[in-house]
């Protein structure tokens, strides 16, 4: 009877509905709430995430004396909190703002977790932290890039990464050296997607051009997700600027890259924001024909046996890719939280919040290329810094710029295969 | 009378369930359902009724939701003032667009449809005024009680308990009214309506408009819960597709048929993402879309044509509804 099979899906639905309790919660734990996108268009992203953060649990709950002064490794667990233990519980915002909301209310109310980590993009973080507001929870965001985030007057609302603005001004200080040390850089085009994180990162790099009296000589939109460039590529190779300004997911950042090598387009320098240029696949599938891409970072793999080099190698044994900037971002914001809830020693969100208030890093606390983190009273981390990096050969990224992070001299002219 | 006492025993745990299922994820459970009810039976009076089925509803869903944002981002308004204009700007928005589709007819008026909802999105992701592609915020912290932006979801659920009734109100009246009987005549057959003197035209586009202003208030209230809009949440072609599943699989053109469908799929949604999400392996559309080709393998004409079979049988009659649907 498929009557009965129905009858007995619906019970299961109402059942799935009763009060799930878990009140059963161990006593040596503090939970953490981590909202990303794990299905949906931007999953890797998400997913990438989540190991990441699963690494840094690792290392704050068993004893890693190898990492020296980096906060939380040496010991096992909190050591503010007699020993206690870190566990994220993941949800999957989906991609979605309404889901982001559900899912963090969820957290907060069922979970009972004492903080929130998320949520990937800007619009989901938008809504995960205005109910993360409404519940008085700490909210610590590690990759959102959107301005407004930080302009609604929350109280309990905190980044650690740069901004975009940030990046604008690390991209023009870049160029200037580049021009002093004899290269062209007047003629700057930007190619961006029409999403929310193509446009407002695009309009921002052009205001902060414009401040400093360079104008922005070509602005190419297109449609993310794109199936075919070639009309914008053959654009760019009509118009001959200096540098071209790439930003672009993953599966467009291949796309453009794959039709400038059949079109034969080699621009003189090409300047990537993350994202797309930073994905692992990216690397895979046409790194060897995009020799010389710089691109913006704040993570690089750093010298053998430092804490940086250590958190990259267990990445990759966890992940089995190499852990990008997007996500070693995310990893950064989980670390910034624990350290303020060991410091605060308390699991009570508002001892937590006046303590992420009070945080204080030095760059030698930091797995990113910070000068620090340090919130500001909107809860921006007025320290936040980034680096040039370049894929050199075609397979890993190196850093460039500023000389005193640099592993090497910046190449020029662009490569490419 | 026994289906006026069963029509109440209903009521009754529908207004209850929020006081008993207490916790505030079951209280939002409870006010999405809601929700995505007031939607679906929106559709549910040009696509279920009418047999017009429309995958473009979502222009009017992101109206409301649009409307509602901008009366508060631009005028500092209450959200609320949004809902009529929503109204306005999408029946307005229906009419010109109900003219030429509805003259198609079957997969074309879908596919029609679709392509003024792309073609809206990417009007409004390139319109500044609308936040583009960075899309329109609510009021962070609410200023008054008509800013409709409460911790609790007990009030939504209530406030959108209501809009259900008056919509399913609204849905009874048509059907029970000249207009309902003209559509069901042209959902059957368009060109014997037409032959006996129905005005077919006429009463599609009426229908439609009717839908339109429906869905455009669904997505205020959406966006008024969230508290934001943006051309995906607001405009993206998937909420078309969750709002036609659901009245399809509760029932298309039956009155509680997009009711049922949202009361089983906002549940299954949300709960297999809170056991699976966290995994991190997408498992949560997997079983989604499980149930939705198994629903419409075994019970195509919605799980309420099947609760009323088994009603009938028990009865030793055919349910009303079906008899009239001639099935």
């Amino acid at each position: 009877m498929i009557s009965k099979h129905f009858l007995g899906l619906l019970c299961a639905a109402a059942i799935c509905v009763l009060p799930a309790d878990h009140a059963f919660a161990q006593e040596k734990t503090v939970k953490v709430g981590a909202v990303f996108p794990l299905s949906g268009g931007s999953a890797s992203a998400g997913v990438h995430a989540k190991a990441a953060i699963e690494v840094a649990m690792d290392i704050i709950n068993n004893a890693h004396p190898e990492f020296g002064n980096f906060p939380l490794a040496k010991s096992a667990g909190f050591a503010g909190l007699g020993g206690a233990k870190v566990e994220a519980v993941f949800a999957d915002n989906q991609g979605s703002p309404a889901t982001g909301q559900n899912q963090t209310l969820r957290l907060i109310t069922e979970e009972k977790v004492v903080a929130i980590t998320g949520a990937y993009q800007s619009g989901v973080t938008l809504t995960a932290s205005a109910i993360a507001e409404k519940y008085g929870i700490p909210f610590v965001n590690g990759e959102s890039v959107a301005a407004n985030l930080t302009e609604r007057g929350f109280k309990w609302f905190f980044r650690v990464t740069p901004v975009a603005a940030d990046f604008a001004r690390i991209f023009f200080e870049f160029l200037a050296d580049m021009k002093a040390a004899g290269a062209k850089t007047d003629n700057v085009a930007i190619v961006h997607d029409t999403t929310e994180y193509g446009t407002s990162v695009a309009s921002v790099i052009a205001s902060v051009f414009k401040e400093r009296g360079q104008t922005i000589a070509l602005d190419i939109a297109y449609t993310s997700n794109a199936t075919d460039v070639q009309s914008q590529v053959l654009q760019l190779k009509e118009k001959k600027p200096d540098v071209v300004i790439m930003i672009a997911y993953t599966s467009d950042a291949i796309l453009y890259q794959k039709t400038m090598q059949s079109l034969d387009y080699k621009p003189p320098m090409i300047i990537a924001d993350d994202s797309g240029y930073s994905d692992p696949s990216f690397i895979k599938a046409v790194g060897k024909i995009s020799q010389g891409a710089f691109n913006r970072s704040s993570w690089s793999v750093g010298p053998p046996g430092s804490p940086t080099a250590l958190i990259a190698e267990m990445y990759k044994k966890k992940s089995g890719d190499d852990l990008d900037d997007t996500a070693a971002r995310a990893m950064q914001a989980f670390f910034v939280l624990c350290e303020a809830i060991d410091r605060a020693g308390s699991t009570e969100p508002a001892k937590i919040q006046a303590a992420l208030k009070a945080t204080d890093l030095k760059p030698d606390q930091l797995m990113m290329g910070y000068k620090g983190v340090k919130f500001d009273e909107k809860g921006q981390n007025m320290l936040a810094a980034g680096l040039i990096i370049q894929l050199q050969d075609g397979e890993n990224y190196v850093a460039v710029w500023p000389k005193a992070s640099a592993g090497k001299a910046p190449v020029l002219p662009y490569k490419g295969w | 009378m026994r289906r006026w006492l069963w029509l109440s025993v209903a009521l009754a745990l529908v207004v209850a369930y929020p006081l008993v299922l207490s916790t505030p994820f079951q209280q939002r459970l409870g006010a999405l359902v809601l929700l995505y009810a007031i939607a679906a039976s929106a559709w549910n009076v040009v696509g279920g009724y009418a047999g017009q089925v429309s995958v473009g509803h979502v222009v009017f869903f992101g109206c409301g939701a649009y409307a509602a944002m901008g009366a508060y981002a631009h005028f500092g308004l209450s959200p609320l003032v949004g809902i009529p204009v929503g109204i306005v700007v999408s029946v307005a928005i229906s009419a010109v667009v109900g003219v030429p589709t509805l003259r198609l007819s079957g997969h074309y008026f879908s596919m029609a449809t679709i392509a003024v909802a792309e073609l809206v999105r990417l009007i409004v992701t390139n319109t500044d005024y609308l936040g583009a592609a960075v899309g329109l915020s609510g009021p962070t912290v609410p200023r008054n009680v008509f800013d409709l932006s409460f911790i609790s979801a007990l009030p939504y659920y209530y406030l959108f308990l209501t809009i259900l009734a008056i919509t399913l109100g609204i849905t009874w009246w048509m059907v029970n009214s000249r207009m309902g009987f003209y559509l069901r005549a042209i959902r059957d057959s368009e060109r014997a309506a037409r032959s006996l003197g129905a005005p077919a035209s006429r009463t599609k586009l009426y229908a439609f408009m009717l839908s339109a202003g429906l869905t455009s208030v669904a997505g205020a209230l959406y966006a008024m819960m969230f508290g934001f809009v943006d051309p995906e949440s607001g405009l993206g072609i998937l909420i078309s597709v969750k709002i036609l599943i659901m009245a399809a699989l509760g029932g298309a053109g039956l009155l509680f048929g997009p009711l049922v469908g949202a009361a089983i799929l906002v549940p299954l949604e949300e709960i297999s993402n809170n056991l699976l999400g966290g995994k991190g392996a997408g498992l949560t559309f997997v079983l989604y879309g499980a149930m939705i080709v198994l629903i419409a393998r075994f019970q195509p004409g919605g799980i309420l044509t099947l609760i009323n079979r088994v009603w009938a049988k028990r009865n030793g009659r055919m349910p009303k509804t079906e008899a009239a649907r001639g099935a």
